[in-house]
């Protein structure tokens, strides 16, 4: 070995190689600065959506499932505790659950039709999106799956996993829900809705 | 209303489309070229053929009396020359002049080193503007001494790649876009090219760079069209979040009188052109034409421009029931489906006045990605 | 089609349909380039919110958008183990013959749970039929699960086979 080579395995790590020299530049577009791409946004409390969620309850017990959804609607999390958010996302779905499949489109029918009714379905996609994402993908990121059984194969495929749980009934319950609704939203708000979910960095 | 006239130029994406202000001359930005095709009978046929990029051409532009062309292009900074100082003059604008001889291209020194996105002439044909992946603007003015195109950079505060600009009438305002979800109005007064400007509503003492105007939509979408309505005191920009915004200044460092945003259940626009103050015309993604109308108080989409139920397309066609079965067959469907209902089948990238008469437009032309030009009545 | 596997693959037909809004884009840090923005994550504001659709734990699309590409990415359903294999095999499969596909991408993404991914650009919307690439990929979800449950049987019926062969025998 020459003794370059030993001096370099000696005394560096390659890890420069990795660098991303564009991010130490400050005016380099990687440092783009996102908060520039949305109005500033007041910052929601957990006390303020717990007290927000028992007064959605409240209208809920009252059968007035509309005025709870708009309620919600009109309110959402986009700065604050991620348990914040959680818990919105939860009033959120709550709500959905309890409305009838043949209440829906005339609902959002009414609320579209009604002033500042385009926001509010703009923001109920986003926790549609947000729910999916949620219930579906944050188990599975949080604990990644391990292998639970050696077999002789195991060689050919790295990822081997356990059965997948047998809570996948019950997710789906929940999912189906908001497929529905996803529906729905797409039938009276158009596609539009769902590009605003997309290029809106007000995020729930 | 009159059906549209379609030409079906080729099967490649226009980027942009410019017409002569005889009507005779279509310049086309196809891949690394610009087409000019001339008008021969009811088609158009190509004439000639503008290389000198060596990459994407984004934008093309005739300037109407003048009928100098100009373009621009995704490459950039080919060394071609050097002046004495060492310089190296860019390449990715480029003015045609027209000669009987055909097109002389002209170097403009554009001093960006990223892709030039687009470019438009001002009204009064001294300048030009051009948007540039550099996170600028480059407003070009031709120097007689050197006998070349030289430019200036409007560059606060833009934070991202321009991909739009637009002219106000008294060619000193500009109006641009960006991929930061900004629509801003700007001033590109350039002394001894320009003649100062009437005070009006977007601000008084209007010096180069002059920011007179800074508007965001709350869903932040990319800025894909910027327009100054026809008297310059309102502008209009449509945005990724298929929404277009229409904006009524006030007056210089005031709030302004209003900012009316309309969010379609459409796809994005991508082009806006105005006919008259009332009326907005856009197009994109969802490859037709749509109709807005209003003002001070309030705009509304009053629905699209296509003519529905066209013959020789969609449920009209008669197929034979041996065809219909093959179908069926072959692909387990009843219908053929790779045919859109529009008349363009693909992103519609350019809407331009065509015909204007007493201030309103009688007839506009859209260029798409499906290679179609199309000359549309309002 | 089964009840619920239809607003789903609704759901991912119209987020495709309203994400595949591409348009040329030169990229803002290497002069002279154009790549797919969505792979570079060079400029963030570019960059457009990732959409998840799920149909429950198992089965679930991710989409990517940016300015001039967007990344699809499909999580199979695997119900156990032997499942899980095949569907390993068969992704392999395809993604070692990814330029027949245009679309395809060699590898899925880094997120953990995904089995196979897709990445448009603003030069294939430009060249095909966008409707046609929504109803590719749709047609894609719905072939795999059929596809992998024959395989399934294919496979128990082959291991009976042997099974008995080897133990007659013995008989």
């Amino acid at each position: 070995m020459s003794i370059i080579q030993q001096h370099t395995q000696a005394t560096l790590s390659d890890a420069w190689r990795t660098i991303n020299i564009d991010a130490l530049q400050e005016d380099s577009s990687v440092n783009f600065d996102t908060s520039t791409l949305h109005p500033a946004l007041p910052e929601t409390s957990e006390a303020e959506v717990r007290q927000l969620t028992n007064q959605v309850r409240q209208l809920l017990r009252g059968g007035d499932a509309e005025g709870a959804l708009r309620g919600c609607l009109e309110s959402p999390v986009y700065r604050g505790r991620d348990e914040a958010k959680e818990a919105h996302l939860q009033t959120v779905i709550e709500v959905l659950q309890s409305i009838k499949a043949s209440d829906m489109t005339p609902m959002l029918q009414r609320i579209y039709a009604s002033p500042g009714g385009t926001e509010c379905l703009d923001v109920l996609m986003k926790y549609l999106y947000k729910g999916m994402a949620v219930t579906s993908g944050g188990a599975g990121k949080s604990n990644p799956q391990t292998p639970t059984r050696m077999t002789p194969q195991q060689t050919g495929f790295s990822q081997m996993s356990g059965r997948p749980g047998g809570s996948s009934e019950s997710t789906g319950g929940a999912m189906s829900v908001l497929l529905s609704w996803h529906e729905k939203v797409v039938d009276v708000a158009g596609l539009g809705c769902i590009g605003r979910c997309m290029t809106d960095w007000r995020k729930v | 209303m009159a059906a549209p006239e379609v030409h079906h130029l080729f099967h490649n994406p226009i980027a942009d489309h410019s017409f002569s202000a005889d009507r005779k001359t279509l310049a086309i930005a196809r891949d690394t070229t610009v087409e000019l095709y001339s008008k021969v009978g009811s088609a158009f046929k190509l004439k000639d053929e503008l290389k000198g990029h060596d990459k994407t051409v984004t934008s093309v532009d005739i300037a109407p009396n003048s009928g100098r062309i100009v373009s621009c292009s995704q490459g950039k900074s080919t060394p071609v020359a050097r002046n004495r100082h060492g310089v190296v003059l860019d390449r990715n604008a480029l003015v045609w002049e027209p000669s009987p001889q055909g097109y002389k291209p002209t170097l403009v020194l554009l001093r960006i080193n990223r892709a030039a996105t687009f470019v438009r002439w001002s009204p009064s044909e001294t300048k030009f503007a051009v948007g540039s992946g550099d996170r600028l603007i480059a407003v070009c003015y031709f120097e007689e001494e050197n006998d070349w195109w030289v430019s200036k950079h409007l560059k606060k505060p833009i934070r991202s790649t321009v991909t739009t600009v637009a002219w106000h009438p008294n060619s000193v305002l500009l109006a641009a876009g960006s991929t930061d979800a900004h629509a801003r109005v700007f001033s590109s007064f350039v002394k001894g090219v320009d003649s100062r400007p009437e005070p009006g509503v977007w601000g008084e003492r209007l010096p180069f760079n002059t920011v007179c105007g800074e508007y965001l939509n709350n869903s932040a979408g990319w800025v894909h069209a910027v327009a100054f309505s026809p008297s310059g005191d309102a502008l209009a920009f449509a945005a990724h979040d298929s929404s277009i915004t229409v904006v009524y200044p006030s007056g210089p460092d005031q709030p302004p009188k209003a900012v009316i945003s309309i969010n379609t259940q459409l796809l994005p626009f991508m082009s806006l052109i105005w006919n008259g103050e009332a009326e907005i015309v856009a197009a994109g993604y969802d490859c037709e034409a749509f109709r807005f109308k209003g003002g001070l108080n309030g705009w509304v989409l009053s629905g699209t421009l296509e003519s529905k139920g066209r013959p020789g397309l969609g449920e009209g066609r008669e197929e034979s029931a041996l065809n219909m079965f093959r179908q069926m067959d072959l692909k387990g469907k009843v219908k053929d489906d790779t045919q859109l209902k529009t008349v363009h089948q693909n992103t519609i990238t350019t809407l331009r006045p065509y015909e204007t008469s007493g201030g309103s437009v009688r007839k506009f032309t859209s260029s798409g990605v499906d290679g179609r030009i199309v000359i549309w009545h309002t | 089609m089964s009840q619920s596997l239809r607003p789903y693959l609704q759901a991912v037909r119209s987020s495709l349909t309203a994400a595949l809004c591409l348009s040329n884009f030169a990229s803002q840090t290497a002069e002279r380039h154009n790549v797919p923005e969505v792979e570079a994550r060079t400029s963030p504001e570019v960059l457009l919110t990732p959409l998840t659709i799920a149909r429950n734990e198992n089965e679930r699309v991710l989409i990517e958008p940016s300015i001039n590409s967007i990344r699809i990415s499909i999580k199979i359903k695997q119900a156990d183990e032997i499942e899980h294999i095949l569907v390993h095999k068969f992704t392999r499969f395809l993604t070692q013959r990814a330029e027949s596909f245009f679309i395809l991408r060699r590898k899925p993404i880094k997120v953990v749970g995904y089995d196979i991914s897709f990445l448009i650009t603003n030069f294939h919307t430009e060249e095909m039929l966008k409707h046609k690439l929504v109803d590719f990929i749709i047609q894609f979800m719905e072939e795999v699960d059929k596809e992998i449950s024959e395989m399934k049987l294919f496979l128990n019926a082959r291991a009976r086979f042997v099974a008995e062969s080897f133990l007659t025998p013995f008989d």
